[in-house]
């Protein structure tokens, strides 16, 4: 699904924010990439997401090697996978069934997908109620609902959330926590970076740690620190 | 049946418009003042040609041809003139007219005129040739000569054998030919000028304005770069990306185009209608293009430009947003 092969991300500025990095994300898993600030975590989601070339390495999405990707290409890549932002990135002028029907546009779906599709997905993160609504009249939580569901609504391999509960409180945040598990249950991958050690603590998944650009630790069911 | 996203592109483009009426309105001004600017130029480098051209309609030269010349061959010459490159006109003037045209010159002495009349009437008969063109002149003269030359000594052999008088025979049709060489470089150098400048002018209006407004659209684009950020994550090609504001650029385009026409439009005539009622131009005699005659091409520049640096500005200011 997602593999790494000796990948090196050496910045223009000299800085190597990720060293000889080697793991393998298999198709349903659940990983969490820990880390603290300027670890390396966001260069390694903006690696998967093909935002920034690696400088040496191997990157195998899908069974399809990305490193060498044209631009061109990328665009097809990305709508296999889910992103959702710490900052939701909603679009602030279109209500949240144009928000996530936006993500269907782009694809090029057909009207009667996207009017079949969408009610479906909002359903599915509670928020059928709240189709009409704009982005300023809703939570945090409820905002980061909307954008996992524009994640979801093409139905990707993977979701790729980067600190999707960085700005919510910790209610909240288990909400989109068991949105994202269910997510999973139903068979698609995710890949969460995060710093939220509690929630990591107790969902016991896969956890990836990086440290200083080099991946430190790689636990199959591991808490945010590994007890030694 | 597959949703191409055809009447998405459009209808983002129509919506950015109003959605971002500020920005959309300047752009709106800016492009409507360059294109006056351009209009203006263009009006004045039309009038300027017109008027040129009409001046030099009226320049030419005035051949002089010997009394001797038969019909048959002052007929042949008139012919061969006209055919040349770079010839507008040819009248014949004859001796009676030449006359005339002298009386008119000098009037008043009627007793002293009576002593040219008929067969004392010493003035040449002549052709006046206006050109098209007066770089020619100069081409046209040494034609004139060779034709005249020509013709002359081709009659000549059946004139000696008809025991003509010796002296009444001519080298050449042409006495003589008189044009106002002054007057001729002057126009051309006039010309010339208000031309060059004319073309500096209108090529550096049009990096001016392409630069303006793709510095607009730039701030346009700027304003959106988050919306433009999330196309891109959710996998929006680039040109998906572009073509709202790609057709965004083209209506606000043709929007200044079709104000500026109808500002050109009026402004115009207002002012033509008082330039040539000034005296230099009375004085000259000449004409001006109306508006509707130039609104044609006029139009045509604006809607083109107005289409073209929107495509382009837009696609200039894009590039920066679409590296995500």
């Amino acid at each position: 699904m997602i593999e790494f092969k000796n990948v090196s991300k050496v910045y223009s500025t000299g800085t190597e924010a990720v060293h000889n990095a080697t793991f393998t994300i298999e198709k349903g898993e659940f990983a969490f990439l820990v880390g603290s600030s300027g670890s390396g975590k966001s260069t390694l989601i903006k690696l998967i997401l093909k935002e920034e070339e690696a400088s040496s390495g191997n990157i195998v999405i899908n069974g399809r090697d990305i490193t060498f990707l044209k631009s061109k290409r990328v665009p097809f890549l990305r709508r296999s996978m889910g992103v959702v932002f710490q900052d939701f990135r909603l679009l602030p002028d279109k209500t949240v069934y144009e928000n996530v029907a936006f993500a269907m546009y782009i694809v090029k779906a057909t009207p009667k997908h996207i009017r079949r599709q969408v009610p479906m997905v909002l359903s599915l993160v509670g928020l059928s109620d709240k189709a009409k609504c704009y982005p300023h009249e809703l939570s945090g939580g409820e905002q980061q609902r909307v954008a996992i569901a524009r994640a979801l609504v093409n139905n990707p391999s993977m979701i790729i959330a980067d600190e999707p509960t960085g700005n919510l409180d910790p209610e909240t945040a288990w909400d989109i926590m068991n949105l994202l598990n269910e997510i999973n249950a139903r068979g698609t991958t995710i890949v969460m970076a995060t710093h939220a050690r509690d929630i990591v603590d107790k969902m016991k998944k896969r956890v990836i740690q990086i440290d200083k650009g080099i991946i430190v630790r790689d636990d199959r069911k591991g808490g945010y620190r590994s007890e030694i | 049946m597959r949703y191409n996203g055809f009447t998405y592109t459009i209808g983002e483009g129509f919506r950015n418009i109003f959605k971002n009426t500020k920005s959309s309105v300047g752009s709106i001004i800016t492009m409507v003042c360059t294109m006056i600017l351009f209009g203006l130029s263009f009006a004045i480098g039309i009038n300027v040609n017109s008027i040129l051209e009409q001046v030099q309609m009226k320049q030419g030269m005035e051949v002089f041809i010997w009394d001797e010349v038969t019909v048959e061959q002052r007929d042949r010459f008139e012919n061969e003139i006209k055919s040349l490159d770079g010839v507008n006109t040819v009248t014949y003037k004859n001796k009676q007219q030449a006359l005339e045209s002298m009386k008119e010159r000098m009037p008043g002495n009627s007793d002293l005129w009576a002593g040219y009349e008929g067969e004392n009437n010493i003035f040449p008969a002549s052709f006046i040739v206006t050109l098209t063109d007066l770089e020619k002149t100069k081409d046209v003269i040494t034609e004139v000569e060779r034709i005249g030359a020509k013709i002359a000594t081709e009659g000549r052999s059946k004139e000696v054998d008809l025991e003509i008088d010796e002296t009444t025979i001519h080298d050449s049709l042409v006495k003589e030919i008189r044009n106002d060489d002054d007057v001729v470089s002057t126009l051309l150098a006039i010309a010339n000028g208000i031309k060059v400048a004319i073309g500096v002018f209108f090529a550096g209006l049009l990096v001016v304005s392409v630069a303006i407004i793709s510095n607009t659209i730039r701030l346009t684009v700027h304003a959106r770069r988050k919306e433009i950020s999330i196309m891109k994550y959710v996998g929006a090609t680039n040109s998906f990306i572009r073509g709202p504001f790609i057709v965004e650029g083209i209506i606000i385009g043709l929007i200044a185009a079709i104000i500026s026409i109808v500002i050109v439009g009026v402004v115009y005539d207002v002012v033509i209608v008082k330039v040539e009622a000034s005296h230099i131009l009375q004085q000259m005699s000449v004409t001006l293009t109306k508006f509707m005659e130039i609104a044609k091409p006029v139009s045509l520049i604006y809607c083109v430009l107005g289409m073209g640096v929107g495509i382009v500005g837009s696609m200039l200011s894009m590039n920066k947003y679409l590296e995500v």
